[in-house]
């Protein structure tokens, strides 16, 4: 074996790896191909379940963080590359980018939508207090109006 | 209800099963990353040339004990916050009873008024088009909805266990023993569930059926069932 033609076979395998990556991610990104969609009511409720448990389409923040992940993945692993030439040191950045990321990008979505949660809840309690109390004594507004006249 | 070929969960409709999706979609996610590196690393295994040169592995060895204790550590927080808020103790509106028999339940509502009833399965042949076969129930437990419940479960004979998917609930019921559980139905509904203990020949014929309304229809129900 020729001594340059060592590197050639991790080369051709990570690419074939990143090829297939690709096909599989953009499968992701549209939906569809190559994997599982079950319809379990008529044509309204379909799940989409990577790796066979995870429902990317319902799980809120799930598709975000594969696809965010897959981004880090893809910079960190092919930054790495670039900078050193390690095929396989490359590979493991690329994997732990992509854990990474994709944990990272979760937390964060799932913090903000916790929030936004509490948020939903105490715009629900106040409408509803404000139908309740309006006109009453109980009436925020009406003590707000009230205390504005005292102080004028 | 569960519709056919069902895996997941159904639809949350009280607050303590939202936050039980909420941290079952978290775990799934912590699995899909541990699964992806299991993945990547058996494919380097696969690839690898086997070797016996190894003497010492002190890096390789600090990662896989304080990787996994991250992880853990990961999903044991939200799982406690989870176990104490469901320990809660909110002040329930309304205290129920539900006590299991051999093959039936029997509801009582002792706070305002003594009010006691059966709930039998309703047979195949006397279903009405459109109901739920081996669901539907003749007396349903009717609860106000967005207030929170007490639910004292217990039983007569043998082991039976009150539950209800869609609340987050389920609770053993022990001949001899007072089981609490507490739940509050965030939208009006009807809920079902089915006996979770092997209780004898009909224990798949014995569910549950909640039905959650707005307070005033709460009312004229126990008003006309107590009449």
């Amino acid at each position: 074996m020729l001594p340059g033609r060592r590197h050639l076979q991790p080369l051709w395998a990570t690419c074939s790896r990143t090829l297939v990556l690709t096909v599989l991610l953009g499968g992701l990104y549209r939906g569809s191909f190559p994997f599982q969609v079950v319809c379990t009511r008529e044509d309204v409720y379909q799940s989409f379940k990577l790796l066979g448990f995870l429902d990317v389409k319902n799980v809120p923040c799930a598709r975000e963080s594969v696809l965010y992940g897959s981004l880090g993945s893809l910079v960190v692993g092919l930054g790495h590359f670039l900078a050193t030439s390690r095929v396989r040191r490359s590979c493991d950045f690329a994997v732990g980018g992509f854990i990474c990321t994709m944990l990272g990008y979760w937390f964060y979505c799932r913090y903000n939508l916790a929030q936004q949660k509490i948020r939903q809840r105490m715009l629900k309690e106040g409408m509803r207090n404000k139908m309740l109390f309006e006109g009453s004594s109980f009436d925020p507004e009406k003590k707000q109006t009230g205390n504005e006249r005292s102080n004028s | 209800m569960a519709n056919h070929s069902q895996l997941g969960f159904q639809d949350a409709s009280s607050p303590i099963m939202e936050e039980l999706v909420e941290f079952h979609d978290h775990a799934l996610m912590v699995a899909l990353a541990i699964c992806s590196l299991v993945l990547y690393l058996l494919t380097l295994m696969l690839m690898e040339k086997l070797s016996s040169n190894t003497v010492d592995a002190q890096e390789i060895e600090l990662i896989w004990t304080i990787l996994p204790a991250i992880v853990l550590v990961l999903l044991a927080l939200p799982s406690l916050q989870i176990l104490y808020m469901m320990d809660e103790v909110n002040e329930p509106d309304l205290t129920l009873k539900a006590i299991g028999h051999q093959w039936y339940w029997t509801y009582e509502y002792t706070d305002f008024k003594d009010l006691s009833f059966d709930s039998y399965m309703t047979p195949t042949m006397d279903l009405p088009q459109g109901h739920f076969r081996l669901l539907e129930v003749d007396h349903r437990m009717v609860v106000p909805m967005e207030s929170p419940i007490r639910m004292i479960i217990t039983a007569d004979d043998v082991l039976h266990s009150w539950a209800v998917p869609t609340l987050g609930v389920k609770t053993d019921a022990i001949p001899g023993r007072l089981n609490q559980t507490s739940f509050i139905t965030t939208r009006p509904g009807v809920f079902y569930g089915q006996c979770s203990e092997i209780c004898g020949a009909n224990h798949s014929f014995m569910p549950i059926v909640v039905e959650s309304t707005p307070l005033k229809y709460f009312e004229a129900w126990s008003s006309l069932l107590s009449s």
